[in-house]
């Protein structure tokens, strides 16, 4: 009986020693993705996006990366790409207040994908309803303005479209994340967000600006 | 003749008069605006108090640079008037600035509003310089690393060894004392090796299970390892700049797609551009764990200086480690995955916005990924008239089978086929 016990401990202890023993190999180096058998056609033989190449020369390594992210060569121009009449200059936003004018139609389909990118790109400073309470800019040293303040209310489209462009004050410029179709989403949104109940083209307001014509088009 | 008031109903009335319009005045004064909340409201978006430019340039001690109170009024509440009126100073200033307008407050500030905020910036002093330690302790805080299990094991190992030598030893010499006394002969020495041969012959059908025991785990083990070759699941390296998911997408509420912005019209969601780092950290220099320390590592790759307010310093790619790899025989596109077949960005990464530092949450093998291509619909395709006719087609040709079966899912359109994804 005694010797059955003794038995039974002495098992139990080895498989646990053993089973320890077996899962405390796991850990891996954090730096380190792991093993690779044969990685000649995991790594591209083409530079890939997002990655820095060291640069050999005489077998060892030089300091400088090859950065496969770089800038377009001088000259080139984008497929889709559509010009932009107004500079970043203080000229270029007074120019852009009566003279930029949006392409796009106001119908449904557009807001709401106006709305659909705001979510994603103005919504955490600028809030939900465009009050200047998103959780990152109640942390900006100055929140940003709410859209319906009495001096922002009555903003052009152009000057909307302009101050995403190339940013105003503490916001940045926001044309490298958002089209020029996607940006012009963006200022009907806004729009809707200024005049919730229908935008009666807010360009009209201001005696110096004439509205668009197709905004026109669309009152009656 | 009578007139209205007598000399001292006329006094009354004067000084009744002076109180109420004094009154008036007073509480006109009280009504406006109290200076931190307009500063905040109209001036914080351009102006630190600091000495560091923002847009325009800080406001420590301006009061001792401008000519007098009475401009710094003028300037404020119409700064165009003053520069067009060509007054020497408010030249100076815009030229100073890159030529950059400062807003006209003539509409929006009252003369008293002005005042106000002028009080306010006359009267801020700065806070005193916080006690440093919660953010050194963010920073030391990987320190203690846990000790390594296995070199626990092999530690009572040893020590277990050791105590069972010596109490072999204690044992031999007291027997033999015992012997001794009793005037037996000493007793042979045995060596540990014999002695376990011993045991062994006296106890093959245990030696049996453990060394079954031993070679089942070493088997196992063994074939986990191989498993492992090539799969990066749990692959979180340290990364050029402390950046965290947790406090951008998580605590934040940032949407993935503000910064990895090449989702959907790109085959690689892409790594955000300093540029975009600057949208918000012109304004937040200070992080909640780190401090200033990181985030001066994105002024140093944006040639950004915060004292000035300007890109003047040469600038440095930031080398950003690439967690998910996929290897180079394999056809993945994000813009596929995300606009058409709409899928999160946690379906395959897992919850980022709860990771400090990112890791690889998903094996992405390609087992995981055909499991995922039997099983999902394409939200995308419906109402989208490029697949249109596909989806007709296909609806019909799945019309026979169960329910459960007529779901098209991305194998049945063929995203099982080898050609797929190899070519």
């Amino acid at each position: 009986m005694n010797k059955k016990a003794t038995k039974i401990i002495t098992l139990m202890a080895v498989f646990g020693c053993v089973a320890i023993a077996f899962t405390s190999c796991d850990k891996k180096d954090a730096n380190s993705p792991g093993v690779e058998y044969m990685p000649d056609m995991y790594r591209s033989p083409s530079l890939e996006s997002n990655m820095a190449y060291v640069t050999i020369k005489n077998g060892k390594e030089t300091g400088d990366t090859l950065q496969v992210n770089r800038m377009p060569v001088a000259g080139t121009i984008a497929r889709g790409f559509l010009p932009y009449a107004f500079a970043d200059t203080p000229e270029g936003y007074e120019a852009a207040k009566v003279g930029a004018h949006n392409p796009l139609e106001r119908n449904d389909k557009n807001v709401a994908e106006g709305k659909e990118l705001y979510g994603k790109f103005c919504i955490h400073c600028h809030g939900e309803s465009g009050q200047g309470d998103g959780p990152v800019g109640l942390k900006l040293p100055g929140a940003p303005p709410a859209y319906t303040a009495a001096d922002k209310i009555n903003m052009t489209e152009g000057e909307l479209f302009q101050i995403i462009t190339y940013g105003k004050g503490l916001m940045g410029p926001h044309k490298p994340l958002v089209s020029q179709e996607e940006r012009w989403k963006l200022v009907l949104y806004v729009q809707h967000l200024q005049h919730p109940n229908g935008v009666t083209a807010p360009a009209a307001d201001s005696a110096a600006v004439k509205p668009a014509p197709k905004m026109e088009a669309k009152k009656k | 003749m009578d007139t209205l008031f007598n000399k001292p109903q006329k006094q009354i009335f004067a000084i009744f008069s002076f109180l109420f319009l004094s009154i008036v005045f007073s509480s006109n004064h009280a009504f406006a605006q109290g200076g931190d909340k307009i500063f905040k409201q109209n001036c914080a978006v351009c102006h630190s108090l600091g000495s560091n430019t923002v847009t325009g340039p800080g406001l420590k001690d301006v009061f001792t640079r401008v000519p007098s109170e009475e401009w710094m009024h003028k300037w404020i509440k119409n700064n165009n008037a003053l520069i067009a009126a060509g007054e020497p100073y408010a030249v100076k200033i815009f030229n100073d600035n890159k030529k950059t307008a400062m807003t006209v407050f003539a509409s929006s500030l009252s003369d008293d509003d002005i005042t106000a905020v002028m009080k306010y910036i006359k009267d801020y002093k700065e806070p005193a310089p916080q006690n440093p330690t919660s953010v050194a302790g963010g920073a030391a805080a990987p320190a203690e690393e846990g000790l390594n299990p296995l070199a626990i094991l092999i530690g009572v190992i040893a020590f277990l060894i050791i105590i069972v030598a010596v109490l072999r030893g204690v044992r031999h010499s007291l027997k033999n004392l015992q012997n001794e006394k009793q005037g037996l002969p000493e007793e042979e020495s045995v060596s540990a090796w014999t002695e376990l041969k011993q045991w062994i012959y006296g106890h093959k059908r245990t030696t049996v299970v453990i060394i079954l025991i031993i070679l089942g785990g070493l088997l196992t083990s063994g074939w986990y390892a191989l498993k492992d070759i090539g799969v990066y699941e749990g692959y979180h390296p340290e990364q050029p700049i402390a950046f965290s998911h947790k406090i951008h997408a998580g605590d934040n509420a940032i949407n993935c797609q503000y910064c990895h912005s090449g989702v959907e019209r790109s085959k690689v969601a892409g790594i955000p551009t300093v540029n975009v780092c600057m949208n918000c950290h012109k304004g937040i220099t200070k992080g909640p764990t780190t401090g200033t320390t990181e985030i001066a590592k994105i002024y140093e790759a944006a040639g950004w200086d915060p004292e000035k307010g300007e890109y003047n310093k040469p600038q440095k790619p930031i080398k950003w480690i690439k967690v998910h790899n996929l290897q180079d025989f394999v056809f993945f596109s994000h813009q596929q995955h995300v606009k058409v077949g709409k899928q999160e960005c946690a379906t395959c990464h897992g919850e980022v916005k709860e990771m400090t530092t990112v890791h690889q949450d998903k094996q992405l093998t390609m087992a995981w990924c055909i499991d995922c291509h039997r099983k999902t619909e394409v939200p995308g395709m419906k109402n989208n008239p490029y697949y249109e006719s596909m989806h007709k087609k296909l609806a019909e040709q799945y019309k026979n089978l169960p329910k459960e079966e007529q779901v098209i899912t991305v194998a049945k359109m063929g995203g099982i086929e080898c050609g797929k994804c190899h070519y």
